[in-house]
């Protein structure tokens, strides 16, 4: 599974508590990846491990086959991995663009002193990402707003800018953390579009979410989590109906 | 040689008070004050001017003394911390506390003037070399503060709140407790047993408009080198910072007291940052 | 990273001006309070970076600004350097000394490297005393000035002008390309810095770095224009000011602490270096800025422009192009 991202065995503890235990998962290319469970259940501590921003008491992290399991966050951003968080996490005091444009750090070859006497190479990157950047947040919407402070956007476009930074860094796996929380029903439409573009482009979304509707409706696998244990994986119709999920999750 | 040992171990006991009042700001706000030293000296000139300069009895300095630390604990939370707290800056309280500071300790300069001035015996008694009260006093109230802050933490209510709001002061505010009334307590408190360590150490240290700045250093130095939070910490800091350093002036001459009480702690936040007695962290996405 | 067509006309106006000053007044005393000015700004310039851009608080400035002063005296003096030479060495030193004390202290949080940096400045401070041998002590030693033409008070005041306009350039570069967003990302938000592979760590010591490397070349220029040095003109307060200067004028922008500087120049310069009521004044305005207005003058200054450009706030709809976004996708390596 060369190009896959994957969670092989993942276990964290937290002092006593077990958050994930014994989880795996397998991000493809190309597919959008549920991952639901009740409060508590160990989604975003997953996402958290996945993204490198705890380290795993067991198991391993790979991505596009490499071990990244001592790896560094930056050193995943790097190889692809992109990801948005619960709150937005901003640099409010920067433009929106600007925002955006962090997302084309990866790319950037010019070291600290080529950008001092604003080398050629620096002056191109920037060129370049600015274009990409722009034209990724027209692409999810946000074209008329790019000049203002990014503290000025509503919960909303602040979502979405977050998701335009993550495409500017030209990523091979999205990780999604709960991306419609505080979205209405029309706002969440357009999102499930722009999740269904970014799929179709070859990219694996990995969409962690408390509105199971829209998880079904957008998914071709689910996996589920409960109490940090994986209670149920694979097609989104057979996670829908399995007596487990609906047991825990659903009700009754 | 025994001057060496107790005049390290009487600044390891200023060091250490130092700390301690660190720790009862931190306990009920997570901020580190860069004003923790100036109670001290704020304590020691006042009671050098009211006993020396207006020759009055040494129990109303000392009173006043406290009072003057009770006031400016309270005056520095209400001004630096309070509202900075709500807002989300988390560097905001480094630059609201090092401003006030400065204010203090220059206005002290101007009204004070900056030669060190002699403190008052705070008991009759011929100087006894080793056993003299200057060395004595910081030494003895310094053990003593730090067993009577424990016995507080554990046994009253109050100090069990504080214990509560270092914990998690969200889930505290939440069960009732007036989060900014007992902050506002901390710091007078913090004040006071500023002032005493200042009282205390009056004899080692003179009434010195610059004793804010050094002994803010120190203490952070002790508070660091112990952990955050741990009233052992703090006099095992201190004393291992006052004995470096009363040895180092023995050895070395006084000129690299800072250098190498500097040298380390940058060693041991290198080696363990947590301190000898702290807690990690364990910071969250 | 801000496109105003008002800007390079004010920063050309001013630019004039400033290269004409020296015609403008006729006050030799003026051009040498300018020329303290320009030198304080080439080390608070990249200082602003530190402390403005990425966040790190640093106190202790002033102890590089000092070991800048002492190199440069005692090389192009004590032996005989050419003193461009001995203006970059000492910065090369400060630079040094600055990976030396960054590589620790920048691991730090907060409260901790600012301290350390305290702890660094104040330790400059009693060495430069206790060091008899290589200082001379408290009584210090003159300062060697430049060759012709800078020897002269218009010569190197324009001397001094042409390194802060280099500076200045490379500072603004610096902040408007990428490494600019990098640097407000990690002070801002590392969580997000991180998630676009920013290296924390490695940013924070490059920029540290640097401003060492202006330190000292800083250090050097305000030994010439002092003629005399002496440990007292770098205590610790100098240090708090610098960082005053910074937060005043407002952070993450270039202009403010300019105007912070060349108050922070001229105050003192009037009064007396050792001024009392100086840095009194100066936490005063502190406290006021960081519990009224944080983001210092400079905020404000942009605040009223966005204000006077009459942004609509009106919140608008997202309405995705996702055709745009398909295409824009799509072109990957």
């Amino acid at each position: 599974m060369i190009n896959h991202l994957e969670a092989r065995v993942v276990t964290k503890r937290f002092g006593g508590l077990i958050a994930v235990d014994n989880v795996s998962l397998e991000l493809r290319p190309g597919e959008v990846h549920g991952l639901i469970g009740p409060n508590g259940s160990g989604k975003t501590t997953l996402l958290n491990l996945i993204s490198g921003y705890y380290p795993v008491d067991d198991g391993s992290i790979h991505v596009g086959g490499e071990d990244v399991t001592r790896q560094s966050v930056q050193d995943r951003a790097r190889l692809g991995l992109a990801r948005t968080f619960q709150t937005p996490k901003l640099v409010l005091s920067l433009s929106v663009l600007d925002n955006a444009m962090l997302g084309g750090w990866p790319d950037v070859g010019s070291g600290f002193l080529e950008t001092a006497f604003a080398a050629p190479r620096a002056r191109r990157e920037e060129a370049n990402i600015r274009e990409r950047a722009s034209t990724m947040l027209q692409g999810v919407g946000l074209g008329t707003v790019m000049d203002r402070r990014a503290d000025l956007l509503e919960h909303t476009a602040q979502r979405f800018l977050e998701i335009a930074r993550a495409l500017t860094m030209r990523p091979k796996f999205v990780l999604l953390d709960e991306p419609a929380g505080g979205l209405t029903e029309a706002e969440i439409e357009r999102l499930g579009a722009i999740i269904g573009v970014i799929r179709d482009s070859g990219i694996g979304v990995l969409l962690v979410e408390h509105h199971t509707d829209f998880v079904f409706r957008t998914c071709d696998r689910v996996t589920a989590l409960n109490l940090g244990r994986m209670i149920a994986h694979g097609s989104t119709t057979a996670v829908r109906y399995d007596p487990e999920v609906i047991r825990v999750y659903l009700g009754a | 040689m025994l001057l060496v040992i107790v005049s390290g171990l009487a600044l390891g006991g200023l060091y250490g008070m130092t700390a301690l009042v660190y720790n009862v700001m931190y306990s009920t706000s997570k901020v580190l004050s860069f004003g923790t030293g100036q109670f001290a000296m704020v304590g020691g000139i006042c009671t050098a001017w009211l006993v020396l300069g207006l020759h009055l009895p040494l129990w109303l300095g000392f009173l006043a003394c406290l009072a003057s630390g009770a006031v400016f604990g309270w005056l520095s939370e209400l001004i630096a911390v309070r509202r900075i707290i709500a807002a989300s800056d988390e560097h905001l309280w480094v630059l609201s506390t090092l401003a006030l500071s400065t204010m203090v300790q220059e206005a002290m300069a101007i009204w004070w003037g900056t030669d060190p001035t002699p403190f008052p015996r705070v008991f009759p008694q011929e100087f006894a070399g080793s056993f003299d009260q200057k060395f004595w006093l910081p030494l003895i109230l310094a053990v003593l503060m730090a067993v009577g802050l424990e016995q507080f933490y554990r046994h009253s209510m109050i100090g069990k709140l504080f214990i509560a709001m270092s914990e998690d002061s969200f889930a505290a505010r939440a069960r009732g407790v007036a989060t900014d009334r007992m902050r506002s307590l901390s710091y007078v408190l913090a004040g006071v047993l500023g002032a005493l360590s200042g009282f205390a150490g009056g004899q080692l240290t003179f009434a010195d408009f610059a004793l804010g700045t050094a002994l803010g250093l120190s203490g952070f130095i002790a508070l660091a080198v112990g952990g955050i939070g741990s009233s052992v910490g703090a006099l095992v800091g201190g004393g291992a910072l006052g004995m470096l350093t009363s040895l180092t002036t023995h050895y070395f001459g006084a000129e690299y007291q800072k250098t190498i009480a500097i040298g380390l702690l940058i060693l041991l936040l290198v080696v363990r940052p947590q301190g000898l007695f702290g807690t990690t962290q364990v910071r969250h996405v | 990273m801000k496109h105003s067509h008002l800007r390079p006309v004010i920063i050309g106006a001013f630019a004039l001006f400033a290269a004409l000053l020296p015609y403008i007044t006729g006050n030799l005393y003026y051009l040498h309070v300018a020329t303290v000015i320009g030198v304080y700004w080439v080390l608070i310039a990249t200082l602003n970076l530190l402390v403005g851009f990425t966040g790190q608080l640093s106190v202790g400035h002033v102890g590089l600004l000092a070991i800048g002063a002492y190199a440069f005296c005692l090389l192009a003096g004590g032996q005989g350097w050419n003193p461009f030479l001995a203006l970059l060495t000492g910065g090369a030193i400060c630079a040094a000394i600055g990976l030396v004390l960054g590589l620790p202290s920048l691991r730090l949080p907060g409260f901790y490297f600012a301290m350390a940096t305290l702890a660094f400045g104040l330790i400059v401070s009693e060495l430069a005393l206790a060091e008899q041998w290589l200082t001379n002590g408290s009584v210090g030693m003159p300062a060697p000035s430049f060759p012709t033409p800078f020897d002269t008070p218009w010569g190197f005041y324009w001397l001094v002008l042409g390194i802060a306009t280099l500076i200045t350039w490379m500072t603004a570069n610096l902040a408007r390309l990428m490494w600019g967003r990098a640097m407000v990302a990690l002070r801002d938000s590392t969580v997000a810095a991180a998630s676009v592979a920013v290296p924390i760590y490695m940013t924070k010591l490059m920029v540290f770095v640097f401003s060492g490397f202006t330190a000292g070349i800083s250090g050097g220029l305000y030994a010439t224009s002092q003629s005399y040095i002496t440990p007292d003109a770098f205590i610790v307060n100098l240090g708090i000011y610098f960082f005053v200067a910074i937060i005043i004028g407002g952070r993450g922008v270039i202009i403010g602490p300019f105007i912070g500087a060349a108050v922070l120049a001229a105050i003192p310069e009037l009064v007396g270096p050792l001024a009392k009521y100086g840095t009194f004044f100066y936490g005063f305005i502190l406290l006021v800025v960081v519990l009224v207005l944080p983001g210092g003058f400079g905020e404000l200054i942009t605040n009223v422009a966005s204000r006077l450009r009459r942004e609509p706030q009106v919140s608008t709809s997202i309405e995705p192009d996702l055709v745009l976004l398909r295409t824009a996708i799509r072109v990957k390596p």
